[in-house]
């Protein structure tokens, strides 16, 4: 089935990219009868095109789009054009992503309530609660086939690595250690298979057991005849007429050529550097500083979560590679207590990396080389891990800007994206760091290496929900405070980062967006 | 049209193979050269004496040491695909000869003798330090990067499976299997 919508058909919904938020957007919508056009900046590729190779994927599937990397974060030196390490390509990071699917905390809605003002960061309440998400929690959970009561669907079997960590973790007074919840089969369910234990989760599931919109949300869109997805098709601007209202957006086609489709709504879920940088790229006469952004916060209050990698060199055989890449999480330090010396909390992911990878990463940069790098990766096999992923203060000063000069392939200025830790990321940091000595330590290894933040998977925040318009781009549905029939369909919705990884969150926003959108349209409204 | 300076119609992409060089050069940056201006292309730089060549495969081996796992096969591979771009690039071979040159200089300023004379493995890496920033090294480094870690043919020797979605992956092969706690 391959429904085609006419340029000059403006009563669809363009929805911009097809990762976590624009994917689940054109399902929902579809199902429900709203026709809707996708525009996907990257091409389709299929279980066929997955291979378990690292740096492979890595080049067929990253966005490597000219970007620059910017602020004080160590990347500005050592991954000058990589800020970010996301996927072009139909499905978007829901490719890439590893399956982990943890809700909010209900503190993590409220922020600014719960901690008050905090020096140089630009912290505020999201203007709903989890009260108000618990439901579309539930049908994301159902939706993605996420481990855990709301499926049935039991957890991953532990994995060697994950053992490894969890001993640790036991050793140390830890308790909160699970192998998920995670949107991967562990048995088969909605037409995908049970995780065989293949690792590569990273490099796109090649069984297909993990979710992702590629073979789920998207096919099922198209199936209703209500959803046409336009592959290599590159959106430029986003249009409006004399009232304000948008009325359709400009792309890039496969061939390179410009193309104008008119619209009655448009969703922009292009992930939180792409995002908006085409409101920016957007400005007129009439919204000079962009679109959607009379509070000036278009492109500020970028969050990557507070991140790092620890790895060690353990006294037995490990294989971390062996397995789901992230085999399961510990929660024990993911509360909010500010006695630790910072705001927030965190949560330790078990994440493997291959040879490939953790060449690269081990010692990122130029300065990555030497005897102490050979020597450790010598010891692949000895090797376990974690990601550290933790709550990362919005600051206005974090951003996306256009480049003055620099201009991608398509002409358009390319973006510079700024990010400097607060000084409450560092102290997590820190924090998260010495944890993990105690538990390698314990485990009787006395090899540790603190790695710094990967390029980011997690961006958030870029056009934030405020109660308030001066406060953010959206409302509590993810509709622009300034321009009624433009919404933002993506993670850099998000008032906060919170401490868990966003997809699940961004799945539920998208849920309940589409519902709004769907009544509203329905009466008339927009 | 209120807002839009685009025309539909028209080509947008503005060159066909750009895509390609900024995937190339985002992934060497993944590994991250610094960008240092480069050295004025020299189209009459002389090609490498055999001594030098030695010393680039010392200068590969000190990289990523790996002294008892390794032999030199794999690090020369690395170097001759160099030399071989260097063939048809006057930029490359300036910037291996012009390296090389460098490195000795400082070899003989400090220990007054050719690098690969420097027995002390440490002493070597100190020198190599020095030059760690230079487009020179980091071509090396970036090339030993793909070339050694990257390469499935050594794979086994650091422990690593690689791929195994073909065999199943490792839900029956003892993936949680661990006895040494």
């Amino acid at each position: 089935m391959s429904t085609k919508f006419d340029l000059n058909d403006d009563s669809v919904v363009v929805i911009v990219g097809s990762g976590a938020g624009g994917g689940t957007m054109a399902n929902e919508l579809a199902q429900k009868g709203v026709k809707c056009v996708v525009l996907e900046a990257g091409n389709k590729l299929t279980l066929d095109d997955i291979e378990n190779d690292e740096w492979a994927m890595f080049s067929k599937i990253s966005w490597l789009d000219k970007r620059f990397s910017a602020g004080g974060w160590h990347g500005a030196v050592n991954h000058p054009n990589l800020p970010a390490w996301i996927v072009k390509g139909l499905g978007g990071s829901t490719v890439h992503w590893a399956g982990v699917s943890i809700r909010f905390q209900e503190h993590e809605f409220k922020m600014r309530t719960t901690n008050g003002d905090v020096t140089g960061a630009n912290v505020i309440d999201w203007p709903i609660t989890l009260a108000e998400l618990s439901p579309y929690y539930d049908k994301a959970e159902l939706k993605m086939g996420t481990t855990g009561e709301v499926t049935g669907m039991p957890h991953l079997p532990w994995s060697a690595d994950f053992k490894v960590l969890a001993e640790g973790a036991r050793r140390i007074g830890y308790s909160k250690i699970t192998a998920g919840p995670m949107s991967i089969n562990s048995v088969e369910r909605d037409d995908r298979p049970a995780c065989q234990q293949i690792g590569f989760c990273m490099q796109g599931c090649k069984l297909g057991a993990k979710w992702s919109t590629l073979y789920t949300e998207l096919p099922k869109a198209e199936a209703t005849g209500n959803c046409e997805i336009r592959t290599n098709c590159m959106v430029l601007t986003i249009e409006h007429d004399k009232s304000g209202k948008v009325t359709g957006v400009v792309y890039a086609d496969s061939a390179g050529t410009k193309q104008r489709q008119k619209a009655r709504v448009v969703c922009v879920a292009g992930n939180s550097i792409e995002s908006p940088r085409l409101l920016l790229n957007s400005a007129s006469n009439m919204f000079p500083n962009g679109l959607a952004n009379s509070s000036g916060q278009v492109g500020r209050n970028y969050m990557t979560h507070m991140t790092a990698g620890v790895y060690a060199v353990m006294p037995g055989e490990v294989h971390m590679n062996r397995g789901t890449a992230v085999a399961g999480i510990v929660r024990d330090e993911a509360h909010n207590d500010p006695k630790r010396g910072f705001v927030a909390g965190y949560t330790l992911e078990k994440l493997a990396l291959g040879l490939g990878f953790l060449s690269a990463f081990l010692v990122p940069g130029p300065t990555g080389w030497g005897r102490k790098v050979s020597g450790a990766l010598e010891k692949y096999k000895y090797m376990s891990g974690v990601w550290i992923c933790g709550e990362d203060l919005p600051q206005e000063q974090n951003r996306i800007e256009l480049h003055a000069t620099e201009k991608d392939q398509y002409g358009l200025p390319a973006p510079v994206v700024y990010k400097t830790d607060h000084p409450n990321d560092t102290n997590m940091r820190n924090h998260a760091y010495q944890q993990m000595e105690k538990i390698y330590n314990s485990l009787g290894s006395t090899e540790i290496y603190n790695l710094p933040a990967y390029p980011a998977s997690h961006n958030m925040g870029t056009n934030r929900m405020s109660e308030k318009a001066r406060d953010g781009v959206l409302n509590k549905w993810g509709q622009s405070h300034d321009i009624k029939n433009l919404f933002v369909s993506d993670g850099s919705q998000f008032s906060s980062s919170g401490s868990p990884n966003p997809t699940l969150t961004i799945v539920a926003l998208a849920i309940r967006q589409a519902e709004y959108l769907a009544k509203e349209m329905q009466q008339g409204n927009i | 049209m209120y807002n839009s300076p685009l025309q539909v119609g028209e080509p947008a992409v503005a060159g066909a193979d750009f895509t390609r060089r900024r995937l190339l050069k985002s992934m060497m940056l993944v590994t991250a050269a610094l960008a240092l201006p480069a050295l004025p292309p020299d189209a009459f730089a002389a090609p490498l004496s055999a001594d030098q060549k030695t010393t680039l495969l010392r200068v590969a081996r000190d990289i990523y040491p790996h002294d008892s796992l390794l032999d030199d096969a794999p690090y020369q591979a690395v170097i001759d695909a160099i030399l071989v771009e260097a063939e048809s690039s006057p930029t490359v071979a300036d910037l291996l000869s012009k390296g090389v040159e460098d490195l000795e200089q400082r070899a003989q300023h400090i220990y007054k003798v050719n690098y690969t004379a420097i027995s002390k493995p440490e002493e070597r890496e100190g020198v190599l330090r020095s030059i760690e920033l230079t487009d020179f090294f980091q071509k090396i480094k970036g090339g030993l990067l793909m070339g050694l870690y990257n390469n499935k043919a050594l794979w086994p020797k650091f422990g690593y499976d690689g791929s195994s979605w073909e065999t199943g992956g490792f839900i029956d092969k003892g993936f949680d299997k661990i006895d040494w706690f």
